[in-house]
């Protein structure tokens, strides 16, 4: 593909990048003064889980500690109780099953969408016809409550936004202290996927007159799912 | 290679008319009291809520150097980074574009969305998108763009800018904010329910969503190492608009690069902390490829386009390039006396309050911004609160100077420089200097000032609007003093 | 810390026999009075007073007004008439910061300019530092506030001195008022140039310190004093600002608490 503004481009390029090196050139990136970092207090396993499931909490996520073979009794629960009937989920994923068999299980008429289609197809049904999803995640941040979503072919971007309620599962051995702790220690210059995404609670926005409101765009509600917490 | 080469428009920005019109905006503004106390409130919610956000004043300025120290760095490898930045892209499959003028950056965003064929254009939060006034460039070419922001797509309603560069609608309460809503949205029952008029946003803007083939973004920041594209939002809207649509692209400022992905979280941890007193946005998104062939969704084009429109000028000065270090909190206006009584229309730029005085001189030379640095009591509480440490009030004196100085047409000149230079006032100050440096004079001008204090009239200009004038006392101290020496020998 | 500055890390002399008074070109034509009473409250202290009749202004309305080269050497005039080395008590902070944070970068490459600020000391903070004065108070109950101007605040640390300071007072209620530690709308220049953005921020800040209902607020800057008096005198009210030098020695020496009150609020 070429735009009639490529030749415009590569000079503003040429330019810019003249302009700047002009400025700097010979500065020695050797002698560049020492960044301090803040030494945060070690806390334990507790302290991180309630500090995480506290901020979550407080950004008005519903946080349910469960074992990993209550996952379909739960969201069949919180799904009744909700009055939804429909769910897109991850056939592939390892609580596939179990999901199945409560959603067979249930005394109310509940379905499990699989995501096998492609959204650029499917736009207008994903956006009004789907009333919930239910994702994995990859970890957990305790310092700022924060969950990350690592999304795959077989659990897309979208699927934590489009859909109005957002079941998400964390698991608390995937707690890491801080974002910058675990950036490092997991190594993500190394693996940096398509899009990574890092939730804090359900969408929200205080633009009119610095009222909270929830639900902006994304999910109205997101439901965390916490395994291994006790 | 196509046959129509494009011609680059070097029309001027439509902000520096507005910048131009500072003293007139301002008057209209502070006699708004509804105006002033929409902004008082929000400010002092801002405010409280940043203060509460940094418990540990050990913590808050560890994390101010060392962010500080990362933007410096970055600053100083810029070129370098740049094309790092946009080599990893390249590889990651992201196209990089490269605009010295806002027109520049709005002809290739227009291209690229014909290229594409599109037709619904959605617009994630974008300052710099802004700055090129983008939405009036492609409505000009007959392209729809609706902004997603809910506090953009009020301001889009109310056809008006950004007053505040976080919280785009802070000019506005809930009760205008509904009155826009009946003007405008059809079947509209008219509540000042926030929940309720954020539900009529939200349904709007979702069938907007689901119907959008182009997305614009900014960027918060762009990671060199990695080529990644990352965003800072509550809403949604910027990952709405950066994933649903096919085409997706993004325009930034140069100096938003950063070197390393561990650069990241400190910066993120002090943006929203002292943008909004979050520990952290509801959503950050980190965007380093466009979507793989077994991929769901995504846009199938992601494109970048960097925009300078006068950061070179800026970098080209040591002093000056701090102003480059910014991270667009807008901490600096939420605790500027100024910014709170005027509100963030009355610059006329696009940029507002301290960190706008000392970035629209760049984009807009020192002509149309020149009643913009001297508007500061230089109180120093924007350079207090800054997470990147830029040392705001030494940068509007720098700039004072340069508005004042004599220019000499060399290259290395701001431009505009000397555009508030008057012979009066350079004259005046001349004298002052004079007097000042001469004892004796200075000796004879006040035993002058103190013996006609009667004759000091009771109106002096705009001191008086408000105030009493002072009256010189009966003698100065020098001469007491002399006298008490006097009396005790 | 934010709160803080570089002053808080400041190593301070041991007390000295002989000080220089910076009097302020502010204090010079219009307020002298506080001039006289830092005099006379550092010599009832044990300090020697000298005043350098050479002495001008410290330079900073050029400076503040981009015409550093007027106020460069307008500085430099400052600076030779201080030859001893002994320190430089300013009753401003505003002046003060000019001194001590401003000079080194308007004169950077003159000789003995860092040797030079590092003899500036305001005075609510040479009192707390450097003489590290114990306040015996004789004055009636009263409440008072406190205003500090920002550079005093922001360069040189003196709300924290003031405050020290005041607290000493056993009959002094300090009430701190609503935005105190907002900018009175001063500024040098900005007051004459934006005077409308002046008048906005000084009726603020003078409704809260009436709202404060003290019966004075004590500073330690003329620039601000004469703002905020000259728009309370505007206004009508009767709450007037007073030189904290003065404020100081009328509350700690019986004889001059009743004829100097309020001498320097025309």
């Amino acid at each position: 593909m070429s735009y009639k503004f490529e030749e415009q481009s590569k000079s503003a390029r040429n330019a810019i990048l003249a302009k700047l090196k002009a400025q700097v050139a010979g500065a020695d990136y050797e002698k560049l003064p020492e960044e301090p970092t803040f030494e945060y207090a070690k806390q334990s396993r507790e302290q991180l889980l309630e500090n995480f499931v506290s901020l979550l909490k407080s950004n008005h996520a519903e946080v349910l500690p469960i074992k990993e073979e209550e996952i379909g009794a739960v969201v069949v629960k919180q799904l009744q109780k909700r009055k939804i009937d429909s769910l897109l989920y991850n056939p592939n994923a390892q609580y596939a099953n179990a999901l199945a068999s409560s959603f067979g299980a249930s005394s109310t008429e509940l379905t499990l969408l699989p995501f096998d289609f492609n959204v650029n197809e499917n736009k207008l049904n994903y956006f009004n016809d789907i009333p919930a999803s239910i994702t994995s995640s990859r970890w957990a941040i305790a310092e700022t409550g924060t969950i990350v979503l690592w999304p795959t072919p077989d659990e897309p971007r979208t699927m934590s936004l489009v859909p109005p309620v957002h079941f998400v599962i964390a698991d608390a051995d995937t707690l890491h202290s801080n974002f910058a702790s675990l950036v490092e220690q997991q190594n993500w210059k190394a693996q940096m996927p398509t899009n990574v995404l890092l939730i804090s609670g359900p969408s929200k926005t205080a633009d009119i007159q610095q009222t909270l409101a929830f639900g902006a765009h994304g999910p109205k509600e997101l439901i965390v799912l916490l395994l291994n917490s006790q | 290679m196509s046959v129509n080469q494009y011609v680059p428009d070097n029309k001027e920005s439509k902000y520096a008319d507005s910048a131009r019109a500072f003293r007139q905006n301002v008057a209209k503004d502070l006699a708004d009291e509804q105006l002033r106390s929409n902004f008082h409130g929000a400010m002092n919610y801002l405010m409280d809520k940043r203060k509460a956000s940094f418990p540990s004043s050990d913590e808050l300025e560890t994390l101010r150097q060392q962010c500080k120290l990362i933007k410096q760095r970055a600053l100083v490898k810029l070129p370098l980074l740049l094309e790092q930045l946009e080599n990893k892209l390249h590889e990651n499959g992201i196209q990089v574009h490269w605009a010295e003028t806002i027109n520049d950056a709005n002809e290739i965003i227009a291209q690229i969305i014909e290229s594409k064929n599109g037709k619904n254009i959605v617009k994630g939060k974008s300052m710099v998108s802004e700055e090129t006034a983008l939405n009036d460039y492609l409505q000009a070419r007959n392209m729809e763009i609706l902004e997603s922001d809910m506090g953009e797509y009020i301001v889009q309603l109310a056809k008006e800018h950004p007053s505040h560069i976080i919280m785009p609608a802070i000019h506005q309460n809930k009760k205008q904010v509904a009155d826009l809503f009946a003007e405008h949205v059809k079947g509209f029952e008219y509540t000042t329910d926030v929940d309720t008029l954020i539900g009529e946003g939200r349904r709007i803007l979702r069938d907007k969503f689901s119907r959008a083939d182009v997305g614009i973004t900014g960027v918060n920041f762009a990671v060199a190492e990695t080529g990644t594209i990352c965003l800072v939002e509550n809403e949604g809207n910027g990952q709405m608009s950066s994933a649903v649509p096919d085409l997706h692209i993004a325009i930034t400022g140069i100096e938003k690069v950063v070197e390393f992905l561990e650069d990241i979280p400190p910066l993120l941890s002090l943006l929203t902390r002292s943008a909004t007193g979050q520990a952290i946005t509801t959503y950050f998104n980190m965007i380093t490829k466009p979507r793989k062939s077994d991929e769901k969704d995504g846009p199938e084009e992601v494109h970048l386009v960097l925009l300078d429109n006068g950061r070179s000028q800026a970098f080209a000065d040591e002093e000056l390039r701090q102003t480059l270090q910014c991270i667009r909190c807008g901490a600096c206006m939420n605790h500027c006396p100024v910014y709170t009584r005027i509100g963030g229309h009355a610059y006329g730029t696009v940029y507002p309050g301290p960190i706008g005085k000392i970035i629209s001189p760049h984009q807009l030379g020192i002509e149309a911004t020149k009643d913009l640095p001297t508007a500061s009591s230089l109180c120093g509480a924007c350079g207090e609160v800054c997470p990147v440490k830029i040392p705001i009030p030494q940068i509007l004196q720098r700039l004072r100077v340069e508005s004042v100085k004599k220019p000499t047409g060399s290259p290395k000149e701001l431009k505009g420089t000397g555009a508030n230079r008057k012979t009066t006032e350079a004259l005046t100050w001349q004298v002052w200097s004079f007097i000042h440096r001469h004892p004796n004079i200075y000796a004879v001008s006040m035993w002058f000032a103190t013996r006609l204090r009667a004759l000091v009239p009771n109106k002096l200009g705009a001191w008086t609007r408000v105030r009493s004038a002072p009256k010189p006392a009966a003698k100065t101290l020098h001469e007491r003093i002399k006298l008490r020496t006097e009396e005790a020998s | 810390m934010s709160e803080l500055n570089s002053q808080h890390l400041r190593k301070y002399p041991a007390k000295p026999k002989q000080v220089y008074l910076y009097g302020t070109c502010l204090a010079d034509v219009l307020f002298p009075d506080s001039g006289i009473d830092a005099i006379e409250f550092l010599e009832l202290h044990g300090v020697e007073v000298i005043y350098p009749q050479g002495q001008t202004c410290c330079g900073q309305p050029a400076y503040n007004s981009g015409y550093n080269e007027e106020a460069k050497s307008v500085a430099l005039q400052q600076i030779a008439q201080f030859p001893l080395d002994i320190p430089i008590v300013i009753i401003s902070g505003s002046c003060g910061g000019m001194m001590r944070h401003h000079y080194p970068s308007l004169l950077k490459d003159e000789p003995g300019v860092d040797a030079f600020c590092e003899r500036i000391f305001e005075f609510t903070e040479f009192l707390v530092h450097v003489l590290k004065i114990k306040l015996t108070d004789k004055g009636e109950p009263e409440k008072i506030a406190l205003h500090t101007s920002c550079a005093a605040r922001r360069e040189m640390g003196v709300h924290i001195t003031g405050t020290q300071l005041i607290k000493q007072l056993d009959n002094v209620e300090l009430v701190v008022h609503q935005q105190e530690k907002e900018c009175c709308g001063f500024g040098g220049t900005f007051a004459v140039k934006h005077g409308d953005i002046s008048a906005a921020m000084v009726a603020d800040k003078s409704a809260s310190l009436v709202a404060a209902d003290v019966v004075k607020y004590v500073s330690a800057d003329w620039g601000c004093m004469m703002n905020i008096n000259g728009a309370l005198e505007y206004q009508n009210q009767s709450l007037r600002g007073q030189h904290i030098a003065t404020y100081l020695l009328n509350r700690t020496n019986d004889k001059a608490v009743s004829n100097k009150d309020n001498a320097d609020e025309r």
